[in-house]
């Protein structure tokens, strides 16, 4: 017999010879076998019983076969435990896989050719060349036996060309069911030795993960529906929401309501949600669900069927409303100390830069007491007071009057909706605060008060309506500053409910021949905002007629880009449904027809990380392009509509957007920093930040602007000294120039927005979920950056409230079982990735511990740091409820 | 009956008995007894509706027990104060000038940066400015054609400088300049050649002696020379035949030279008020070797120094930079290059300046023994202390008698970045009024800091000091 062919030890060839040399001087009886000079005694006994066995099978007498096999079988399975190497009886069969092929070829069916046939499929796992899939052909005709016992990386192996033949059959339209026998084996097998994952990989080859939810138990189910949901980001459609399906099915078989209500939000299934309301009984944890849906901020209406009680029912619906997030906002402000208002100066900090800021100020800037105005609402949002608007207007120096009548005319609808921004969230001051703005005489005013009053109800829902009851006589106004005013206000307040009474309000304005643009144009947002992902026909109807009506030069405006942004909105996220639409958009005037075409594709594929509309866009940039056409700023802006979903690609588009900023054009380079600051919104990457940090000194000024909004955006919320320190060079460095002071400004009071307790990343609990108003919000305000001078510079500056849609508190607030804050110590940490890992990794890393509230920045996970309270939701994130556990014992 | 609850404000009316019989104005004033906001202020929100005043309840759907919610206040309504405020972007574009605290940049017409790094540094000198405003625009016999259009068109820029605030293209400024002095309409490829700022300067200054010397002749003869000029004591001294001869001369601006020894202004300034020359000696009959020594006979208004950092080098053929770094004061103190007549003049009003200082530094404690020991002078000392003070700083006419110190306060700087005087790039950096120093680098204008201002000393790529100007410091006696 030739030595045997190792192709393990090919390497190890001259070490052997050296051994070789050695081993016969000092054992004299191996002398005479060379060719297994290098095996020890008991390899060398194990070598000839297994070739003993082998020419056994071969006897004609059956008896004698099946002992012979019995024993190879044996000695396979004592040794295929682990596949670090080849293992030695394999190895030693190998040479006799060829004949014994051939002579399992002459064998007469009988148990005896199953038998040899196992054993043919364990030696092809080593042996069977690629493609010819030989273990899995002779476990088909062997015996249906427990797989697992020939251990893992069999099973492996079979698992793989199960897949390989699945598409070939496919592909054939052959019959699979013997196959699919075989994945049941395997599968449970899977399921049963922590290899979920690879269970779940099988079953998404073939195309039946219904099978998972037979042989998923409470041991295994968390990390099968782990790997599902975050498999699904991966998966094309429709397999996506297909495995999303199963994970929610899975997460209501094992009563884990709060996940299983997260899945239902992100496939934006009502009848799920609803079937998690009524098929739970616990009505402390349905708080925990209404809590849940208030932050997610879609509009939700409880029924009898969900909730029985009266008094319950409405307890709830005040959770969804949203009624409490004042009160759990300032107890976190009060928590954590910053309830002082703050001045623009306090946020400027201009006498860090030594005398270089302030020049001889002595006359008001309507410019920059404007930027004073915005700065001062984004700081302040929320906290019912500051220093500029609400100070008692008793005293005749200084009071809220002033301030207002330090605005210049379209700049006193600013401030005066700045209160609303102040008053966030707490209607009934709120409105009692604008009360007073309603009796003025001076028509930006009133637009103010009106806005204002959509600003303090947005993501509240309140039975009366507050919003409608008091802005809905305005629309129809003469004056079209009150008319926007109102108009924005009730997309702002009513943004996702699908209100008809106020499509019947809107809807007329838009077709209307003899109303001006803007009033159109903001009418089409409001509608995108209010039927947001909703693919309304008759809006889109609506939205489409006004577009077509519009006249060629209408239609070179600057607001016109509002009108299929409106549109877009329409579809966010809801991919295939856009086509109809996008068809009838090609027949729209060529100035507006590609616009629209990219904004369309962009919104509808916002959040879904499709590979294909990724790279349709990035075609649609590598054009160079003629003068005068605006289509490729969306286009840039969808990239990172597209690619945001996720960390991967947000990684990959910030990759290519550099790329895009090397080569591209004018045009498209004045997107990339929106772009940026879309990708990375409150989540201040220090590459990200660089790279608009030296944006923000381009020669092109309106580089320069987009970059530096960005930084503001980037640091939405946070009081990342790094970027104010960055922004307060800025401002020196472009002291002069009015319009790019006026940005940095702007970007200042966003990076202190909410004096850092709030954030604008439209994703929650934890990434996986899209709040589809807060991205329309902040996606309207970066369009409306595409164009700066006409639109931010120009009079309808006012377009940045439509940030408050995005803006929510970060924070973890735990409250007990009446709803009452309580505190508690938790371990805040940068999360961890921890699909796919076995057993009970540490989820969270580089913790400190503090006591609830506390904030949770970009990329933080929280965990209970006792084992006193049990938390309603297993991602600690917005407001918690605990409750106590009844096994806790005092130490 | 209907009963329900309103929400207003904070607050919950509970159980408000409706008579649906009445209209809703009567529900209106049970409110106002409650809340105390008027009626007509009174905002009532009905499932998305206001509540009219003339509406039919039996309409609305009101149901036993509903929430309302009202809105109104009875605050005072917001007016807008009888006279607004005044915005800046509403100002006319001098106003806004004025605001700025500085004037405006000057426009690069093509390798003009030494003309305007010049004009920006003299413009900053508000009695050139006045003499100019006072400048006859018919032109006299006395001065010929070019001159008068230069001094003319000088004026004019000045003035325009003052009033915007986008940077001004000095084009008929530029025009003159060429046609009075044709070494600078220069050119080379079809291009202005780079010229040198301190040749611009002096023939500026010289000009402008010129033209401005007329019109008042009574008082001072040259008011350029007044304000720039100095006066040098010249002391030629022969070793050889012990001979000895002084002269004065009169000369626009000291020079720095610059040398191995040389670290600093003074030194410089020093060395370059010593010298040797051959010249016949009347005594010996032959040349010989003197030594000139010079002193400061009279001060300026303001002082000029040149750095010589240009020498002409042969072998290159053009003029080479010398890249050494010579430190400068803010404060500059000139006492010990005086002559001893100048220096006696001095001795007074230099000793009360430095009272004043000491003063100052020691304010409080001198009010203290002012207070206790009812000292008169010392108050006096200190009213006219403050009263110098301000003259010193603010316009030096209306002090009863300025006196020249010795002390020279930094006022501008003009750079020099490169390195040969015909290519490079000249900035002017000028100490406004408020005490800020601003960068003139042609149109672009920057604040900067008075520790910069310093740093321009040389000794690198970086841009130094060409020509400083310094004020002085006056002390009414």
């Amino acid at each position: 017999m030739a030595p045997t062919q190792d192709p393990n030890s090919v390497g190890g060839g001259a070490k052997k010879d050296e051994a070789t040399l050695k081993v016969p001087s000092k054992d004299p009886k191996k002398k005479d076998e060379k060719k297994d000079e290098d095996l020890s005694e008991e390899d060398l006994e194990l070598k000839q019983n297994l070739e003993l066995y082998v020419e056994r099978v071969q006897d004609p007498n059956p008896e004698l076969q099946k002992a012979a096999l019995e024993s190879m079988r044996q000695e396979i399975r004592a040794s295929t435990s682990s596949m670090t190497s080849v293992p030695k009886p394999l190895k030693f069969l190998r040479p006799h896989y060829g004949t014994l092929k051939a002579f399992h070829e002459t064998m007469a069916d009988s148990d005896l050719k199953k038998y040899l046939s196992d054993i043919l499929s364990v030696l092809a796992l080593t042996m069977s060349a690629d493609g010819e899939r030989e273990s899995l052909r002779f476990r088909l005709i062997g015996t249906e036996g427990d797989i697992g016992s020939w251990g893992h990386e069999y099973v492996r192996n079979l698992a793989g060309e199960i897949a390989q033949e699945y598409t070939k059959r496919q592909s054939e339209e052959a019959s699979i069911d013997d196959l699919m026998e075989l994945v049941q084996q395997i599968v449970a097998f899977h399921m049963k030795h922590n290899a979920e994952t690879e269970a779940v990989d099988l079953l998404m080859d073939v195309e039946d993960l219904d099978l998972l939810l037979e042989h998923v138990d409470k041991t295994n189910f968390k990390r099968t529906c782990n790997y599902l949901t975050s498999a699904a980001r991966y998966l094309p459609g429709p397999d996506d929401m297909l495995v999303l399906d199963i994970s929610y099915m899975i997460y209501m078989k094992f009563e884990e309501y709060p996940n299983a209500l997260q899945i239902a939000l992100f496939l934006d299934n009502t009848q799920y949600v609803k079937q998690v309301f009524t098929s739970c009984t616990d009505l402390l944890k349905k708080k925990q669900f209404c809590y849940m849906i208030a932050r997610h901020g879609i509009t939700f209406e409880l029924d009898d069927e969900m909730v029985a009680d009266d008094d319950d029912r409405e307890a709830l619906q005040d959770i969804v409303n949203n009624t409490k997030l004042s009160e759990g906002y300032l107890t976190l402000a009060r928590d954590i100390e910053v309830m002082e208002a703050k001045t623009p100066e306090d946020i400027y900090k201009a006498h860090l830069l030594d005398g270089r800021a302030s020049s001889g100020a002595s006359v008001d800037s309507a410019r920059q007491n404007l930027a004073a105005t915005f700065v001062n609402a984004f700081v302040n949002a929320g906290f019912g007071q500051d220093k500029l608007m609400t100070v008692p207007s008793d005293s005749t120096t200084g009071s809220s009057g002033n301030w207002l009548f330090k605005n210049k005319e379209h700049g006193k609808t600013s401030a005066a909706a700045s209160l609303g921004m102040i008053q966030l969230w707490d209607v009934d001051s709120g409105l009692s605060q604008l009360d007073k703005y309603f009796h003025s005489n001076d028509n930006p005013i009133i637009a103010g008060a009106l806005l204002g009053v959509g600003i303090v109800n947005c993501g509240i829902k309140n039975d009366c309506d507050p919003a409608l009851a008091l802005l809905g006589d305005y629309i129809d106004k003469e004056d079209s500053s009150v008319r926007i005013g109102a108009i924005m206000g009730l997309g702002i307040s009513y943004a996702g409910s699908q209100n008809d009474q106020i499509r019947n309000k809107l809807s007329p304005i838009l077709n209307d021949a003899k109303a001006p643009l803007d009033v159109i144009a903001f009418a089409s947002l409001s509608l995108g905002m209010i039927y947001v992902g909703s693919c309304n026909e008759e809006v889109a109807q609506s939205i489409i007629f006004a577009l077509m009506d519009r006249s060629e030069a209408e239609l070179g405006d600057a607001l016109t880009r509002f009108l299929p942004l409106g549109l877009g909105l329409l579809y966010l996220g809801k991919q295939e449904s856009v086509e109809a639409t996008a068809e009838v958009s090609k027949t729209f005037n060529e100035k507006i027809r590609k616009y629209c075409d990219m904004t369309l594709l962009s919104c509808a594929y916002a959040g879904t990380g499709n590979v294909l509309k990724v790279q349709d866009l990035l075609a649609q940039c590598g054009e160079h392009l003629e003068k005068g056409d605006i289509h490729q700023g969306p286009a840039v802006l969808g990239l990172a509509m597209v690619a945001m979903s996720e960390e991967l690609g947000v990684d990959m588009e910030i990759r290519s957007l550099e790329r895009m900023l090397q080569y591209g054009e004018q045009n498209i380079r004045r997107a990339v920093p929106l772009a940026l600051g879309l990708l990375c919104i409150s989540n201040p990457k220090v590459t990200v930040m660089d790279t608009l940090s030296r944006l923000s000194h381009d020669t092109d000024s309106e580089v320069a602007m987009s970059a530096i909004i960005s930084l503001g955006l980037i640091g939405a919320g946070t009081n990342n000294a790094r970027i104010a320190g960055m922004l307060r060079n800025l401002s020196s460095y472009y002291y002069k120039d009015m319009s790019l002071l006026f940005c940095v400004r702007i970007a200042q009071g966003l990076v202190h927005m909410g004096k850092g307790l709030l954030t604008l990343s439209p994703f929650h609990s934890e990434r996986f979920l899209l709040s589809p108003t807060a991205l329309a919000g902040i996606v309207t305000l970066l369009h409306a950056c595409l164009d700066m001078k006409p639109i931010i510079l120009g009079k309808y500056h006012y377009v940045l409230y439509f940030l408050v849609l995005a803006m929510q508190p970060r924070m973890m607030l735990t409250v007990d079982e009446n709803l009452k804050p309580l505190s508690v110590p938790v371990r805040v940490g940068q999360a961890v990735d921890v699909v796919g890992q076995a057993g009970r990794p540490k989820t969270i890393t580089g913790f400190q511990t503090h006591s609830t509230p506390v904030l949770l920045a970009a990329g933080e996970r929280a965990e209970l740091a006792t084992d006193k309270y049990i938390p309603l939701s297993p991602i600690l994130e917005g407001f918690i409820i605990l409750k106590e556990n009844p096994d806790y014992r005092e130490e | 009956m209907l009963t329900v609850s309103v929400k207003w404000q904070k607050k919950v009316f509970e159980s408000i008995e409706i008579d649906t019989s009445q209209p809703p104005f009567v529900f209106k004033a049970q409110l106002y007894d409650l809340s105390g906001v008027p009626p007509e202020r009174q905002k009532i929100m009905v499932k998305g509706g206001l509540l009219k005043d003339d509406a039919d309840w039996s309409t609305l759907g009101l149901k036993n027990g509903q929430k309302l919610m009202m809105m109104g206040t009875a605050d005072e309504i917001v007016k807008a104060p009888e006279k607004g405020p005044v915005f800046m972007e509403d100002l006319p574009e001098e106003q806004q000038a004025a605001n700025l605290g500085y004037s405006a940049g000057l426009v690069n017409l093509g390798n003009t940066c030494y003309m305007n790094s010049t004009m920006q540094c003299l413009i900053s000198v508000p009695e050139l400015k006045s003499e100019l405003s006072n400048y006859q625009s018919a032109r006299t016999k006395d001065v010929d054609q070019t001159s008068h259009m230069l001094t003319v068109a000088t004026r004019e820029l000045f003035s325009e400088l003052d009033k915007s605030v986008k940077a001004v293209a000095p084009m008929p400024f530029w025009m003159v300049l060429q046609k009075k002095y044709p070494q600078f309409a220069q050119l080379h490829n079809g291009n202005h050649m780079q010229q040198d700022a301190e040749e611009c300067w002096t023939q500026m200054l010289y000009t402008l002696s010129q033209s401005l010397k007329l019109p008042s002749p009574s008082e001072d003869p040259d008011a350029v020379k007044a304000l720039f000029g100095l006066n040098l004591l010249n002391r030629l001294h022969c070793q050889e035949s012990s001979e000895e001869s002084s002269e004065t001369e009169s000369v626009f601006s000291l020079k720095c030279h610059i040398s191995h020894e040389v670290n600093h202004l003074h030194e410089g300034l020093k060395h370059g008020l010593k010298g040797e020359l051959e010249k016949t000696s009347p005594s010996l009959g032959r040349t010989a070797v003197y030594v000139k020594e010079s002193l400061i006979d009279s001060l300026p208004r303001y002082l000029t120094v040149q750095f010589v950092r240009f020498f002409w080098k042969r072998e290159s053929n053009q003029k080479a930079k010398i890249l050494r770094k010579v430190d400068y004061p803010l404060e500059l103190d000139i006492y010990d290059l005086c002559s001893e007549d100048l220096r006696k003049k001095l001795e007074a009003p230099r000793q009360k300046l430095r009272d004043i200082e000491g003063q100052k530094l020691g304010l409080q404690a001198s009010a203290k023994s002012s207070s206790k020991g009812d000292d008169v002078k010392m108050t006096d000392a200190e009213g006219s202390s403050n009263q110098s003070g301000e003259s010193s700083t603010g316009d030096q006419q209306e002090g009863a008698s300025p006196h020249m110190t010795g002390i020279y306060d930094l006022v501008s700087v003009l750079t020099h970045k490169g390195r040969s005087a015909d290519s490079g790039h000249y900035v002017a950096w000028v100490k406004q009024e408020s005490g800020k120093w601003v960068q003139y680098d042609d149109a672009n204008t920057s604040l900067q800091r008075g520790e910069d201002i310093i740093k321009l000393s040389g000794g690198g790529d970086w841009h130094m000091a060409y020509i400083v100007m310094y004020k002085a410091r006056l002390i009414s006696m």
